[in-house]
Formats: structure tokens, sequence, C-alpha cells
């Protein structure tokens, strides 16, 4: 075990050591045969360790930015969703998360939640809570659900299967009130699918913004590596990745809403 | 087909009326005396009844009345009591003896007084279907409003959320509640916060590798449990084992009053022990146990009784399902008074054996071990078993599936050519006072623990000097996080890979995918049945004769990769019986030492498990008509084990000659396993012993004789020329791919092991040798000069240290 730890580099604190039990070179001959041990690497010279925003709480930072985007009318037509009733654009809240993966279950967290609303004078308002500890998830949940009110209307892309049970998950194991029950959610990759499948090669999110918005990414890191980007950092590593995370998460709320003006002003 | 009616009109002189298990056993007993080496009475016993308890809920004691039930037996008493003081409870009754309203009586109760859920845990699927169909016609009887749903593989995805939000009794199996429930427990939030009980039925079944998985399954439950601040009580029933109240307890870690008495009333229980006659006295052969099993079922079902009869294989099934076919189902426009029962066939053709079964249509069924767990089937009045089913437990248990109120039921255990079935038959004392097999679980084995340990922290952190079962789960965390899936800050450790861990332990150690049977006949695609991995290249291998409710089939391809086998409809007059063997190689030596005159040995090994042909046996005269080759791949097992071996020169100075020191390898093989599998508390099923040359060239295996026989690796008999370097040597071995980690404690205590198969042997009463010590031996060994225990004691004591 310790001879791992060496060649690891990584060097607990030694009272942690002494005060716990430790396993039998037999077993540890024995488990290694089935363990997959790694030796995750450690690096000892953080190089670019800068994340964007304010620290507000250990381990969570928030950024935030307005911009013009849209150009929302005041009530959003929702009948391409079947909704009965128009929605007023201020209920809004366009939600995106990024996460550790997608095997699902307890084990898979949301590292990061992205968020972006219209504000009163018309300008589109993003922000985006990333962890830098494990510790931090707790006050990113509990910031996330004032972000909510009774009256929210969540729009997303594919969130209702995926990004709001696992929060729904987080929430449970963080022991807080779960915000997101009972509120209105209109998820954007169905209306999408019952209009264009099969007419574009798919309906990621990636392909609509492309196809209805003209959306071309530069330098973009595809969503399938931000789980690696965040623990390369939580290990220690450098955070440039991170930072690109944080602008595909941006973009991809930009999009969220630029889909969702697009398939309101269709015609019925 | 003609000369049937002739050919048992010698049934009619034992068939006078229809009767009961006693008078079938009394003329059984009148003609048949010289097969019968045991006879014995297990008596009857009076019911033991207690009132309906005052505090049941009006609506559940009305439920109850209406389904005719007035009283309680005494445990089902007792067992109610027993819930209601918060105690966890075992229940270790009978088979039949109304186990599961010791369950439902307080599960039912929780749910309509406090809204409290149950969770509901079966080793099979099968089981979960009868119990929550028992549930529902209860809660019909009495409008109770409690709902119980099966949660399985089978569960469609729209049902599960409604089962997790409503459900207050969920029937699933272990295997669920790793795979599906635990890594997703949020999700089920509700019903854990308001778990009230939990059952887990025939605990007898969790032993050995998958027992031990289960108890680590069970901690993770706790675990998850505590997250949601209950603390659920276990109701567990067993059918007889040797320590139901300390398996009970190992198993869920928590001290359980245990329920022995069983105060359901039974008809006295005959049993007989029947060795089929010597029909050639010159060779001493035996005729078969299936002709005699034949025979005995036959009697029975024209006596007018209900009869069950467990056969050893699949093969068997058929065999004699086919025989009693030939009997009783003749007339093809008249329903069916004969079915097979086994793994293998559709879910739905097991629904309607079942329920034919218990509808009482159906007259005699022919099963594998499948029908040993609680499936119900109702009452039956005898059981014939084809063969020593292996252990005591397994065949009272079986035995236990015959008997109803007051009506006496008989048992007739009929002895193969096996060693150990002959031995038995002629000890009957042996099978009659033996006190059934302990169930042994190893919860810590740090394979198991480490799979389980990394499952429980993807389904919540850890938190300091958390606990896992006994042990501190710190360092098994360090290793986690070496491993890269677990994440370290400050105290806490949590889950940080992109993986689902659960998906990649199976409980049951078989993860190679099952094959199907598709039927090609007039040009149809129709699967018909589903054949598990191992009794693949036994069963479909291409020619062979695959039978099904004694339909042949003859196997036209198979495609091993698919996992398909392409049948077609047949008439032949023959059945296929496969040929196979083990052998066993060493590839790498971890460690030797010292061990007396020889050494000790753990390190890897290679196990070949291979089908070389098979014979073609007709029906009836069981002649073999042929026999055709099998091309398949070998079943091949990298695995641990720990060996001993005796250099020549030592082996040539204590034997006279070879034959004797090979029947001693396999005797102290014998009596090594026995204390083996006590010392690293296996089943033996999971620790496997082999008797062969150090470098695979040959091995050995007891022959009809009981003699040890040296084949070489075609599986053929074998002779060594005497310039052959001579060294055999004993495996133990871990019977589970990459080993279980029982080789090397095995290796730490070889002395140990050596000492005490001697001490075993020494003490034990018999002359010669018995399946107590060195294995079954043969009548004319009993009174030999050399006794196989003494050449046994003669190899051990050459290693035993000096």
């Amino acid at each position: 075990m310790r001879q791992l730890r060496t060649q690891s580099g990584q060097s607990p604190p030694p009272e942690v050591i002494a005060a716990k039990a430790t396993l039998s070179s037999e077993v540890l001959r024995l488990i290694q045969g089935r363990s997959r041990i790694q030796g995750v690497a450690q690096r000892t010279q953080p190089t670019d360790r800068v994340v964007p925003g304010v620290e507000i709480a250990p381990g969570l930072f928030l950024t935030e930015a307005l911009m013009e985007w849209g150009c929302p009318t005041p009530l959003i037509d929702t009948a391409f969703a079947r909704w009965q009733e128009p929605v007023a654009h201020r209920r809004l809240l366009h939600f995106d998360t990024e996460t550790t993966g997608l095997a699902g279950g307890t084990g898979t967290r949301a590292w990061m939640i992205g968020a972006a609303d219209w504000q009163a004078d018309g300008r589109f308002r993003v922000r985006q809570l990333t962890t830098t500890t494990m510790g931090g998830e707790a006050a990113m949940l509990r910031t996330f659900a004032t972000w909510l009110q009774p009256d929210t209307v969540l729009v997303s892309y594919n969130g209702k299967c995926y990004d709001s049970p696992l929060l729904k998950t987080r929430y449970r194991l963080a022991r807080l009130p779960d915000p997101l029950s009972g509120l209105r959610h209109l998820d954007l990759l169905h209306p999408v699918r019952r209009r264009w499948k099969g007419v574009w090669e798919n309906c990621r999110l990636a392909t609509v913004e492309r196809e209805l918005l003209g959306v071309v990414r530069e330098d973009d890191l595809p969503g399938s590596e931000a789980p690696a980007a965040w623990l390369n950092y939580l290990r220690g590593g450098s955070a440039v990745n991170l930072r690109r995370v944080l602008a595909h998460n941006r973009q991809d709320l930009k999009s969220l809403a630029g889909v969702l003006l697009h398939l309101a002003r269709l015609p019925p | 087909m003609n000369a049937l009616p002739d050919r048992y009109a010698s049934d009619e002189r034992v068939l006078r009326q229809p009767g009961d298990g006693r008078m079938l056993a009394q003329r059984l007993t009148k003609r048949y005396a010289a097969r019968i080496t045991g006879a014995f009475v297990v008596p009857g016993r009076e019911g033991s009844f207690a009132p309906l308890p005052d505090d049941l809920p009006p609506a559940l004691a009305q439920a109850l009345r209406s389904r005719g039930i007035e009283q309680l037996y005494s445990h089902q008493a007792q067992a109610w009591a027993a819930t209601q003081s918060g105690a966890h409870v075992a229940i270790v009754t009978p088979t039949a003896s109304g186990k599961s309203l010791c369950y439902t009586l307080p599960v039912i109760t929780a749910a309509m007084t406090q809204h409290a859920k149950a969770l509901y845990l079966f080793p099979t699927k099968a089981l979960a279907q009868d119990q929550v169909a028992e549930l529902l016609e209860l809660n019909q009887a009495g409008a109770l409003g409690v709902r119980a749903f099966t949660f399985d593989g089978d569960t469609p995805g729209d049902a599960r959320q409604a089962i997790r939000l409503h459900g207050d009794i969920v029937v699933s199996n272990p295997d669920m509640l790793h795979q599906a429930i635990l890594p997703h427990h949020t999700k089920w939030a509700q019903f854990f916060e308001n778990l009230r009980y939990v059952v887990i039925d025939e605990v007898h079944t969790y032993r050995g590798v998958f027992g031990s998985h289960v108890a680590n399954v069970i901690r993770r439950l706790k675990r998850v449990c505590a997250f949601y601040g209950v603390t659920p009580q276990f109701i567990l029933c067993s059918a007889t084992i040797g320590n139901p109240k300390e398996h009970a307890e190992a198993l869920i870690e928590d001290a359980v009053t245990a329920i022995t008495e069983s105060g359901a009333p039974t008809g006295d229980k005959h049993v007989l022990l029947w060795n089929p006659p010597v029909v050639n006295p010159d060779l001493g052969l035996r005729a078969s146990a299936r002709s005699q099993t034949h025979r005995i079922a036959r009697l029975a079902i024209k006596s007018g009784m209900k009869t069950l009869v467990f056969a050893q294989s699949r093969t068997m099934v058929e065999v004699l399902t086919k025989y009693l076919k030939d009997v009783f189902d003749s007339d093809p426009r008249k329903p069916a008074r004969i079915r097979a029962y086994r793994g293998g066939y559709l879910p739905k053709e097991r629904r309607a054996a079942e329920r034919e079964m218990r509808a009482g249509t159906i007259d005699g069924i022919v099963s594998t071990s499948a029908l040993e767990l609680g499936v119900d089937i109702g009452s039956l009045d005898v059981v014939v078993l084809n063969g020593y089913p292996g252990s005591v437990a397994a065949t009272w248990q079986r035995f236990g599936r015959a008997g109803r109120r007051q009506q006496s039921a008989l048992g007739v255990l009929v002895a193969s050519s096996d060693p150990l079935d002959q031995y038995l038959v002629r000890h009957p004392e042996f099978f009659h006072g033996a006190t059934p097999e302990h169930a042994r679980i190893q919860p810590d084995q740090p394979l198991i623990l480490l799979d389980h340990i990394r499952c429980a922290a993807f389904e919540l952190p850890f938190i300091g000097d958390a606990m896992f079962g006994t042990e501190v789960a710190t360092p098994w965390l360090d290793v986690l996080g070496e491993e890269g899936v677990l994440h370290r800050e400050g105290n806490r450790w949590e889950w940080i890979a992109d993986s689902y861990p659960a998906i990649a332990v199976s409980l049951r150690s078989v993860a190679d995918g099952n094959f199907v049977v598709v039927d090609r006949t007039h040009g149809r695609q129709t699967i018909i049945a589903e054949v598990d991995y191992t009794a693949a290249p036994v069963t479909l291998y291409e020619g062979a004769i695959h039978m099904i409710q004694s339909v042949p089939y003859q196997v036209e391809r198979l495609d091993w990769e698919g996992r398909k086998a392409y049948v077609t409809r047949t008439h032949v007059d023959y059945y296929t019986d496969a040929i196979d063997y083990t052998k066993l190689k060493v590839l790498d030596c971890f460690d030797t030492s010292h061990a007396g005159c020889g050494e000790a040995h753990h390190g890897e090994v290679h196990v070949v498990r291979r089908v070389p042909g098979y014979k073609k046996i007709r029906f009836y005269s069981h002649e073999n008509i042929g026999y055709g080759p099998v091309n398949l791949p070998d079943q091949e097992l990298h695995t641990t084990a720990v060996w001993w071996q005796l250099p020549q020169v030592v082996l040539e100075a204590a034997f006279e000659e070879r034959q004797q020191a090979l029947d001693g390898f396999l005797g102290a093989a014998y009596a090594l396993h026995i204390v083996a599998t006590v010392a690293v508390m296996a089943e033996a099923r999971d620790l496997q012993k082999s008797v062969g040359s150090g470098d695979g060239a040959w091995f050995v295996s007891a022959d009809a004789t009981g003699r040890g026989q040296i084949r070489g690796s075609d599986g053929q008999p074998a002779t060594l020329a005497a310039d052959v370097p001579f060294t055999p040597t004993v495996y133990l071995y871990d019977a589970f791919p990459g080993g279980i980690g029982q080789s090397e404690p095995l290796f730490h205590r070889h002395e140990d092991l050596v000492a005490q198969s001697v001490t075993l042997i020494e003490r034990c009463d018999c002359r010669a040798g018995c399946p107590a010590c060195v294995g079954p031996v043969l009548a004319a060994d009993e009174e030999a000069a050399t006794t196989p225990k003494a050449l046994a004691l003669r190899v051990l004591a050459l290693l035993v240290a000096l």
C-alpha cells in the first residue's frame, strides 16, 4: 500500500495512516489481480488553476454575464409543445448541467449548473455555478434552488430524462428539499424530434443549433469530455479545459433559448 | 408398444386398491423385500394450533376466515408474537407448513395500520410470482387495499415508477436489489422511508459464494436504510439445514429469534432406501436406478397417488418423462397426466406445469432440483429420488414435497451405481441419523467484499472511519481511490467514475449468457427452450437429441458465439449422453513450502472441461448403439489452486505398486476437500478437488470399481510406462474464474489441513473408508487387507511436517 502511494506521488497525512487499519499484504496481492488500479496521476506542479467567477461559498464559483440575445416577445407561444397557454418570458429558466458521466444512478453527480433567463430589460442573463471541490455541491444546490420560483418554467434539452432526475437525486442525497418537482418543464427535445426526426442526421442540440440558428462553434470542447475536464482539475490538474466546458455550457444555454424562440415562431 | 400392457401385468399383483403412502410402502416392501435396504417412518404430528391473534386488524382476520383459516399453527402464532415484539425472526419449518403466513400477517398488518412498506426477496422469479398471486388473493378476499407487485427484470419500464411509489409490498430477488434498486435508491426514497419489514425466504439457498454476495447486498441495504432513517425488521425463512439460526444471523449480522417447531399437522412419512437388484452376479452389475424409479413411479401413479420424481440431470428428466408418458399418455386425445419440469423451459411452460399440478390434473411430474425450492405445486403423495441428491439437507427438502395433512406419504431414494449412493443404501443409519449440512458464507472474502464496498460507495459516500459489515472500510477505500473510482476530500470518499459498478458484479458468478434453442422444423423459427451456459456443452452439441417434454429434437447446428442451437423435430429410438471430463494443469507457482517428504504449492492453474463425444443410447434396452464426435471449444477456467506432491522415490518406497498410491491420493484428496471446505467456510461446489499429474499429462478418476484409473489427456483410460515420471498430485481449486481467494489461505494452513485430515480419517468409526472420511468404498474393500483408508493415511503421513 505504502509502496503504491509512493509510486503515485500521493502522501496522505501520516496521522491518518497511523489511525486506521491496513490490509494485509496477502489481501492486497489478492485484490490487485482483480482491482483495476490505475495509479491515478497527481500533478505536483499545477500550472493553470484559474476558475472564472467569484467564489461565493467554499468550492463554489459563480459567473454571471448579461448579453443581448433573442429579443423575445413578452409572451412566448408554447403551442409547439402542445401547451394551452403562452408563457411570460420572464418565467422561463433555461438550464443545463455538466456531470461526471452518463452511467446514471446515485454515483453520477452534476459538478456544474448553468441557467439563463431574460431580464425585465430584455437582456439575456447567463449564470453558471461551478464546483471546484465535491464539498461545494451542497452550496451549489442551495444557490440553484434560490433561482427557482413557484411559477418558474424550466427549459431544457432532454432535461426531463436526464438533468432533472439527476438533480433530484443530488438534492435527495444532500438531504435538501427538491425545488424542481412541481415546476413546469419545457423539454425541447421532444418537439424537435416530432418535427425533424428523419429530416436531419440526428436531433442533438449541436445539429439543431446549426440547422435552425446557423451556430458554428469554434474550439468547442465536446460535451463527452466534460467529465474528464473536471476530474482532471479535481485531481490537481489544469483548469484550461474546465474553462472550455464553461464556454460550451454557455453556448448550450444560448442555443436552447434560440431554439425555443424559433419553435415559438414556427407556423402551427 | 403393443407389448406394453403385458409388460406391466405384474403391477396388478402390487396394486389391488388405491392407497396411501403407508400401504404402498407395505406393498413395495412385501414384493421387493430384497431391494429395500432401509425403511423407516418419520412419525406424523398432530397439529398444534393457536387462535387468530386479538391484535390482528379485523379486516385481515375476516379475510383469513373467508379463505378458511380459522386458527393459526403454533409456529405462525409464535412468529406473530416475535415480530410484534420487534425481533428479527427466522422461521425454520418443513415445506408446506404455512411459512408464508408467518410474514404475511405482520407485513399486511403494518401496511394496513401504518402504511408501512415491505420488501420480499426470493431466490427465483417463479417464487416471487407465486407469492404475489397469494397476496393478491388474500387482499381480494378482505378488500384490504394492500398493493403487492413483483419487481424483476421482466417488469416493464413504465410500471416501475408506479411500483416505486405505490407498492406496499415489493417482491423481488437479491440480484435486482443489487443491480437495480440500491444503485437507484433515491428513486425509491418514499419506499425506503417507510420500509418496515424485509422478508427473505429460502435463505438456505444463500450459501457459499452466492450467499457471501447476498450477505454483502444486505449490508448495503442496511446502509441505505440508515440513510433514510429506518431500521427494518428482518423475517427470514429457511428449509431445514443444520444451522438455521446461525446462518440467518450471519446473513443479516444481527441477533434473530429462531422458530423451529412446526405446528402444522403431518401424516406419517414412510421412507424406503432402494437398491436396484443385481442383474449380473459375476460382474456385480445392478439394474439401473432409472428402471427402478420408473417402476416405483408407475406403481404409485397407478395407485392413484400424485407422484413427483426427482432426476439428477435434465436428460434423465426427459427420459423418465418419456417412459411414464408411454404408459399413461398413450392416448393423445386425453389431457396429459405426466409432465416434465426443469430449468431450460420457457417461463410460461413452467407456470402451466405448476398450475396443472396445483389443480390436480397432473398425476406425475418429473423434475430436476428446480422444484426443490418452495414453488407451489400443491400436495403430493409420493416422492421418488432417482439417485442421492448429494446432501442430507437436499434429500429431506425433496422428500418434504410429499405429505398431506393426516395422510401418510412415501419417499423412496433409489440408489444409483455411484459409490456414494451405494454407501448410503448400505448404511441407512448414516442417512437417517445424520444432521443436515450447515450452510456457510464468508462475506468478508476479500474480492467479494471489495466488489460490494465499490457498489456501496457508488450508493452513498463513505464518511470517516465508517464500517462496512465487520470491517473498517478505510483501507478498502484507499484501494478504490488508487483505482481512480473514488475521490477523497477531507474525511469523505465519494464516487467519481463514469461507471455503474453493480453491473460488473454478478451475485451468481455466471454471466456468460444463455443459449436459446430454435426449432426449424418445417421452416419455422421458434424459440422453444433456453439452456444455461454451463449445461450447453453437454446438451446442445451437434447431433444431440434434445428432449422437451419428452419430444425429441435433434441439434443440427450449434452457433456457439451466437449462443443459439438450431434443432428439428425428429423420430428416433435413442437419446444421447455426452462424455465429459476435467483436467488440470499448473501455469504458475506463486509459493512453495515443504510438506513432510513432499511439497505444498500455491499458484495459478488451468482447468479444462472437454466434451470429446457422445454416446447414443437406445430407449428401454439402454444398449449403446454408437458414438458421435463433438467439436466444441474446451471450457477453460483460469483459477488459483493449492496442491501437494510427493517425490517418486518416496512413493516407490512407501507403496508396493502405483495403483495403491493412486488410490491413496484419491482418498487423501477426498479428506482434504472435506477439511478445506470447512476451513474456508466454502460450499463444497465452490471448491473442487482433483488428482492428476503435475504437468497435466494425465489425471485420475475413480472407475466403476472405485479404483483410481489413470486417464490420458484424451480422457481415455491409460497406463503409464514404468519409465514415465510418476508424480501424482492432489489439487484443491477455486471453481470460479480468477479464483475466489480460497486457495491462498488454504496454502498458508497447509500443514494444519493435512494434520486435520489425518485426524478426520483416524477418528472415523468406519473400518475401510466411508463418505465421512476418504470417500465411499465398495463392499469388496470393506474386507480388504489394505483398505482405502489405510492408503490415504499413508499418503497423508508422508505429507505431515517432520
